[in-house]
């Protein structure tokens, strides 16, 4: 195992534990998201780095990656929609007030 | 409005409209009988005028209510509601310390209504409905100061004794639309033969019971637990007289075997209760027994064929004897009781209540010219002129003379003896009745001829004189007898008999009385036996009923319920999971990620 392998993947580990972090202790919606975005990024990362240093003449890893990262517009889209109508009935987009839909 | 309706309808209006304003019982009762003795006496001057009265209403069907207004039964109505008046005025002052005044007022005013009815009544079926009536309060009314002891045992033995009489009346109204097929009375009386001999038996039977003749005599006496008026009213016109009034009206059905019957149970009743009288320590029951003997002169007179002298003794003795009763009304609350001990010289603390009391007592024992002379001297004239002279004679003379004998004893009890002087509260209203009454007593032997021609009947003229002197020197000797020689004397053996009241209470309690008793306790065992059979069959049907909803609750509705109940807690448990917080639920995600990789990626660095 290449050395840069080893580097991509400590910086996708890294990435991943930040947002696992952020996603974790973070209260607003916007922030949550952030960390999502983190997690995912790390995990893009790692698959990037596979991809590169194991199979360069394999396009499925690119493909994966792309499709995730539309993934990733689409979450943001409806995230941030969810949070701004939220911010505009209720004025806050922290998710400790938010308990409506317990069971 | 028919006068009929008025006379009955004024009391039990009266009545009602005290129990239900329950105040002012007094002008009430007054104003109600005042009322209806304004009808009765309407009622008697059309009799007068020759106008007979009727009303008609609704009953059976082909058997009409009937309530007439004949001469005869016009003349009860009026002599109904003229004493009623009297023992009203009497009962306010008599009244005037009990509590209970509304529901006496109104009792007495239901007696006078159901008498009125009785009186009028123009067929069988309304008769023996207010036959029933007066029975049922005149029990109410002797039971009135019902706490006291033995006035409950008393109503109960009047009521007993007069309901079991009335099965006769039933038996003979049962027999007489039977046999004429009509529940009129008038019409009935048309009948004869042999029916009319057991229908005249057991009429007989009936009016033994009410009017307390021997041996139905006892409950009479006992009777005097009630309140005076009510003694005095029961006495004189109503109750006891029903039965005088039942034979008077049926006499012209009655055959000459049963009148013969009638008469010898009327004269041994006057002989037997009169004795009685001669030998009683109470003042109130003394009077009761010389009803009960003044009433067998009137069964008497009606067994000697001739009902217009009965009729006019009944009349006579309405009067005299309510006055008896309330002058001894008086005497009772100036002595605070009625036995001869505590009553000597009463008379002399009320010597104007004395003198009325006197001429009532002088009345009963035939003294012209009061009306109890022309009355009895009827009577003894009816005896002598019958077919059973000798007999019936004898027994109307020795009557004669035991109500001489006892009302002078009694006399002499109450004048002899230490003054004490009390004041009475309503002595007003008390001297107002007994004065009515009393000069009724003395005056009403001058109406007698006009009730005579009323009823266009007239009495024997043939052997008058020898009647008067007969009559005249029972009484006189009668009555020296007892004011000059003590009562216990003058029985002589014969006292603790008469005492005993010749010991035919206690032949009836041990002949009659025990065997129902028997009768009665046998059948409330075996209705107890029934009782607990039906119970127990009850019982296991409850049982039956309780194991099938025990099944039910716990077998079929305990698996269901058990099935929701445990839906519920685990929908409970699952729902705690939900806590709508995106932190938990993310590190829960996060925690079951980490144990998911754990359990994934440990075996693969071990192996």
């Amino acid at each position: 195992m290449s050395i840069e392998l080893l580097l991509a993947l400590i910086t996708g580990a890294a990435l991943f534990g930040v947002g696992i972090y952020g996603a974790l202790s973070q209260t607003n919606l916007v922030m949550i998201m952030m960390g999502v975005e983190l997690i995912l990024a790390g995990a893009m990362v790692n698959l990037l780095a596979f991809w590169r240093y194991l199979h360069p003449d394999n396009p499925a890893g690119q493909m994966f990656v792309l499709i995730i990262m539309t993934v990733m517009a689409i979450e943001m889209a409806v995230g941030f929609g969810v949070a701004i109508a939220r911010f505009r009935a209720k004025g806050s987009v922290e998710m400790e007030e938010a308990t409506e839909l317990k069971g | 409005m028919n006068l009929i309706a008025i006379a009955i309808l004024a009391p039990l209006v009266a009545a009602v409209l005290i129990l239900l304003l329950r105040r002012a019982p007094a002008a009430l009762s007054l104003l109600g009988t005042v009322i209806g003795l304004i009808a009765s006496i309407g009622l008697l001057t059309n009799a007068f005028a020759g106008v007979a009265g009727a009303l008609t209403l609704p009953g059976l069907p082909d058997m009409p209510l009937l309530l007439v207004a004949t001469p005869l039964t016009a003349l009860l109505s009026t002599l109904v509601a003229v004493v009623c008046i009297f023992v009203m005025i009497y009962a306010v002052g008599y009244m005037k310390k009990d509590d209970e005044k509304v529901r006496f007022s109104a009792t007495l005013l239901l007696f006078a209504a159901a008498m009125q009815t009785l009186v009028l009544a123009g067929d069988w079926i309304l008769l023996l409905a207010a036959w029933e009536l007066i029975g049922l309060s005149s029990y109410l009314l002797i039971g009135f100061w019902y706490r006291r002891p033995g006035v409950t045992s008393a109503a109960t033995r009047a009521f007993m004794v007069t309901r079991s009489a009335d099965l006769g009346l039933y038996i003979a109204v049962f027999i007489l639309i039977a046999t004429t097929g009509s529940s009129d009375i008038a019409t009935t009386l048309n009948m004869g033969g042999s029916a009319a001999i057991v229908a005249g038996l057991l009429l007989l039977v009936a009016a033994m019971g009410k009017s307390a003749q021997t041996p139905l005599h006892d409950w009479l006496q006992r009777a005097m637990a009630g309140p005076t008026p009510v003694s005095a009213l029961l006495h004189s016109a109503t109750l006891v007289a029903a039965g005088a009034i039942l034979l008077i009206r049926t006499a012209p059905m009655l055959p000459a075997e049963t009148l013969l019957v009638i008469g010898i149970v009327g004269g041994i009743t006057t002989v037997v209760t009169g004795l009685i009288a001669l030998g009683e320590n109470d003042l109130k029951r003394l009077l009761a027994a010389s009803t009960s003997s003044q009433y067998g002169l009137m069964l008497l007179a009606v067994g000697a064929g001739v009902p217009l002298a009965a009729l006019l003794h009944l009349i006579a003795h309405a009067a005299i004897k309510s006055a008896l009763f309330l002058g001894a009304g008086v005497f009772q609350h100036s002595r605070d009781g009625t036995t001869f001990g505590k009553l000597e010289g009463a008379g002399r603390d009320q010597p104007r209540i004395f003198f009325g009391f006197a001429l009532a007592a002088l009345a009963l024992a035939g003294i012209p010219p009061l009306s109890g002379f022309f009355s009895k001297d009827a009577i003894i004239a009816a005896s002598l002129a019958s077919s059973d002279a000798w007999l019936l004679a004898s027994f109307a003379l020795a009557g004669t003379l035991l109500t001489g004998a006892y009302m002078a004893r009694a006399l002499s009890i109450l004048w002899h003896g230490d003054r004490q002087k009390r004041s009475i509260p309503g002595l007003g209203w008390m001297g107002a009745g007994l004065a009515g009454l009393v000069t009724l007593a003395v005056i009403l032997g001058a109406f007698f001829p006009s009730i005579e021609t009323l009823l266009r009947a007239s009495l024997a003229e043939d052997e008058n004189t020898l009647a008067q002197i007969l009559g005249l020197s029972a009484a006189l000797s009668g009555l020296a007898l007892g004011w000059f020689i003590s009562g216990e004397r003058l029985l002589g053996p014969l006292l603790p008999w008469s005492q005993r009241g010749f010991a035919v209470a206690g032949g009836m309690d041990n002949l009659l009385v025990r065997p129902a008793f028997a009768i009665a306790r046998r059948c409330e065992k075996l209705e107890r036996s029934l009782y607990t059979g039906v119970l127990a069959v009850g019982r296991l049907g409850l049982n039956i009923g309780r194991g099938a909803r025990f099944g039910d609750e716990r077998g079929i509705d305990g698996l269901i319920f058990a099935l929701v109940r445990g839906t519920i807690n685990l929908g409970n448990r699952a729902r705690t999971l939900q806590s709508g917080l995106i932190h938990r639920e993310m590190a829960i995600t996060v925690v079951g990620a980490a144990l998911i990789f754990a359990i994934l990626f440990i075996p693969l660095l071990f192996f």
